[in-house]
């Protein structure tokens, strides 16, 4: 195995964040199924016992929730809305991005905080339901909390004065936290393309003209297709990169993988003794053995599994499928979400549903946050235990969001269903 | 080597041969033999056992005896004296100290099972006696290497110990020579000095008693330097040996108590490879963008790196292109990491979101 695979293989966005398509769309039935069951249950009970604390959720909470749910108030037997269904969850998921995309624009941020931002921001919806949290919110606080991640510590003030909201990227930021599972680093192909562009001058043969034009141009690619699309749950960095590279220019990023799996192993009689081979000078150099620790011996086998023709085809038929999935959304597309025929077609149907949908207690990401401390506070002052007025100081420390109302039923529960880990279970 | 055996009540004792008594032959000498612990006197054991092996003469008891074997007692009591001789045996052979033990109580239940062990062989009846023997001997067999170089390293001890007495002993000496001759120098140096101040008198020079006298004193510091010197190579000898002997007592220590097979040094890494296996670092890869800084002085004076910006942009270009994700991933669902995970994790959000909604009830 490659050394950079095996290290690859460590990072969380391959452990915990990376899925077969057939996974991601499991995932997301199951999320967007959970989703419609919990509405549904805040819905019945919020219509059966109107008078209650949950009521002013809804009360505070801007209008637009106001005409979903006055209808299950005054029916003895509430009906329930229309839920989203999967597929326009992520079509809505999709347009937020967009928007995201044009609120880093408007920010000015740079391009590492604008993928970051988009990959919380997609993690995020990716196990939780657009029905539940709100998509508008998150989206600014994805941007806040990727810039943190990448090591920009911006001011609230500058959100503030950009975008006209404090309170609920700060109500949301545990959140976005949480759902990330608190996995910040998330892995980029845009200094992979500065890497692949200095191999290729290495190579000395290649016009510099044609070089800066497909840098220019796969990064520019760089910056919408894989965030549109699922690529970072599909693809490790350097494929997007590679095929960003293809799509800009498909020689370059040909010449590139060709000279980089260019092992041939030697003639099939040779191949069955395990002799270790001499390496030809000029390849040798920068391999070694795993185990060998730079001796610059491996056997045929080991080289042919990492750089020779088997691997090489498998490597180009993913880069080409990810390059398929790439070009769906060629920053030409750009246009195609912010286009106003498009919204009124496509886009608004599908919002003015989940404005029926949404969930009644989870919609306003402040009062959310104010209740759960409230409730954190009420408890601590009932119950008197320090062990209580710990759990609430704690949460008041953590911005108190999910954890915050009672560390102690939440432990419990989360013990009973097998899961030690306090930040919600493993991924 | 005949001791008395018994000095107030030696007309009890008699040789069981010729019957002869200490009261009327008070030259005789008894003897043994460690075969079976009958004594008879010297003569008898000379007469009987001159020509060769012969059995023992005492009613009842079969054992062959050699010559060879017979000495004198040194107890009175024959039976302390056999378990005497028993107890140097065993401890010959079981010879291990406490530092050979990892905890105190190894040891201690080593030396309890040592002590049933001899218990056995002096007080046990036959059958016991014999197993006891057995397990002796089947011991000194295996561990044939260890005792003797448990023997070796006491005898060594000994023999350093011995030294180091030898050396305090010898350097005491030297010191009360060393006091000695002082004595009798600083004796010498009186009278001439006096001497000297006599004829200074009879010459009538007075002022130079002061140097005399200052002279004097000074080589009494000299002399007390000196003494003070003397005592120094026969401290640093004993310096030496206490080292030396100490040093053994370690090596002793640290040679038994088995340590783990060593294990190389603490990676940090577990056990990852650094070294790229698609890719080669050479000089000369650099990017426009960052071309401009290498004159920058405000990158080039914190110490930034250049070689490691291309190391860093190669590896990602690089790392994680043979991770094909669908086929991992998918193969990972069996053995849990992937759609069981993704279950888990819809449990942790359905906890969590049923904690909430305790907590609003």
């Amino acid at each position: 195995m490659a050394s950079e695979d095996a290290r690859y293989r460590a990072t969380s966005q391959f452990e915990a964040w990376s899925f077969s398509p057939a996974q991601l769309a499991a995932m997301r039935e199951k999320t967007n199924a959970i989703a419609r069951q919990r509405i549904a249950e805040r819905m019945l009970s919020s219509a059966s016992n109107p008078p209650t604390s949950n009521n002013t959720s809804h009360a505070n909470t801007p209008d637009p929730s106001g005409t979903g749910t006055p209808n299950p108030n005054e029916n003895s037997a509430p009906t329930l809305p229309d839920f989203l269904k999967p597929e326009e969850e992520a079509l809505l998921v999709s347009f937020y991005v967009s928007e995201l995309l044009r609120a880093a624009d408007h920010l000015g941020v740079p391009d590492e905080v604008r993928a970051t931002a988009t990959v919380f921001f997609r993690r995020f919806f990716l196990t939780n339901s657009i029905m539940t949290y709100p998509p508008q919110e998150m989206i600014l606080v994805a941007l806040f909390v990727g810039s943190k991640a990448e090591g920009r510590f911006p001011r609230i003030i500058e959100f503030q004065q950009k975008f006209n909201t404090k309170q609920d990227i700060l109500a949301g930021e545990f959140l976005l936290c949480q759902g990330n599972r608190f996995n910040f680093e998330v892995r980029h192909p845009f200094r992979a393309l500065m890497g692949a562009m200095m191999e290729l001058r290495s190579y000395g043969d290649i016009d510099e003209q044609r070089i800066i034009a497909a840098e220019k141009r796969a990064h520019e690619i760089l910056l919408f297709s894989p965030l549109m699309t699922d690529a970072y749950f599909h693809y490790t960095p350097s494929q997007i990169m590679f095929a960003a590279l293809s799509l800009a220019d498909r020689g370059l990023a040909e010449r590139l993988i060709q000279e980089t799996f260019h092992f041939v192993p030697p003639t099939t009689n040779n191949d069955n003794t395990p002799a270790v081979t001499p390496l030809p000078g000029t390849e040798n150099s920068g391999i070694s053995r795993k185990e060998g620790g730079g001796k610059g011996t491996m056997t045929n086998d080991e080289r042919a599994a990492i750089i020779g023709p088997g691997i090489r085809d498998k490597v180009m038929g993913t880069i080409e499928a990810c390059r398929n999935m790439l070009s769906n959304e060629l920053p030409e597309r750009k246009s195609h979400w912010t286009s106003e025929s498009i919204f009124k077609s496509q886009i608004r149907p599908v919002r003015k549903k989940l404005t029926k949908c949404r969930d009644p207690e989870r919609w306003n990401l402040s009062e959310l946050q104010r209740q759960r401390r409230e409730a954190g506070l009420r408890r601590a002052d009932s119950e008197e235990r320090p062990a209580a007025s710990n759990g609430a100081k704690d949460a008041g420390i953590f911005g108190g969001d999910l954890a915050a109302g009672a560390p102690e039923k939440k432990r419990r529960k989360v013990d009973g269903s097998g899961l030690e880990d306090p930040f919600g279970g493993p991924l | 080597m005949a001791r008395p055996l018994d000095p107030l009540g030696f007309e009890d004792e008699m040789c069981p041969v010729c019957k002869s008594r200490k009261y009327l032959n008070p030259d005789i000498v008894f003897v043994f033999n460690p075969e079976c612990y009958h004594s008879m006197c010297l003569n008898c054991a000379n007469r009987l056992f001159n020509d060769g092996p012969n059995q023992c003469p005492h009613a009842g008891c079969n054992k062959t005896l050699r010559r060879k074997g017979f000495r004198s007692a040194f107890f009175g009591d024959l039976a302390v004296e056999r378990e005497v001789d028993i107890r140097r045996r065993v401890a010959a052979v079981f010879n291990q100290v406490e530092e050979d033990f990892e905890t105190l109580q190894d040891y201690n239940n080593y030396l309890q099972m040592v002590e049933d062990l001899t218990f056995e062989l002096v007080n046990g009846t036959d059958e016991r006696r014999r197993q006891a023997e057995a397990q002796l001997q089947a011991w000194e067999a295996e561990h044939r290497q260890d005792i003797e170089r448990n023997k070796k390293a006491g005898r060594e001890a000994d023999e350093m110990s011995r030294k180091r007495l030898a050396a305090e002993r010898d350097a005491a000496r030297q010191r009360r020579i060393e006091a000695i001759k002082e004595a009798e120098e600083e004796k010498r140096e009186r009278v001439r000095s006096r001497e000297m101040e006599l004829d200074n008198l009879a010459k009538g020079i007075t002022t130079t008693t002061e140097p005399a006298t200052k002279v004097q004193l000074k080589r009494r510091g000299q002399v007390n330097r000196v003494a003070e010197a003397a005592p120094n190579p026969a401290a640093s000898a004993m310096a030496t040996g206490a080292s030396e002997v100490e040093r053994l007592s370690i090596r002793g220590l640290k040679e038994k108590p088995k340590a783990p097979a060593p294990q190389g040094p603490y990676d940090p890494f577990g056990g990852m490879d650094f070294a790229p296996s698609r890719y080669k670092l050479h000089g000369g890869l650099t990017h426009p963008l960052i071309e401009k800084y290498r004159l920058d002085r405000q990158h080039v004076a914190g110490g930034y790196s250049f070689d490691d910006f291309a190391a860093r942009a190669l590896y990602e270009a690089f790392a994680g292109l043979g991770v094909f994700v669908e086929d991992e991933k998918e193969a990972g669902s069996a053995s849990g990491i992937g759609l069981s995970q993704e279950t888990t994790m819809a449990a942790g959000i359905a906890a969590v979101d049923d904690a909430d909604r305790m907590d609003l009830d």
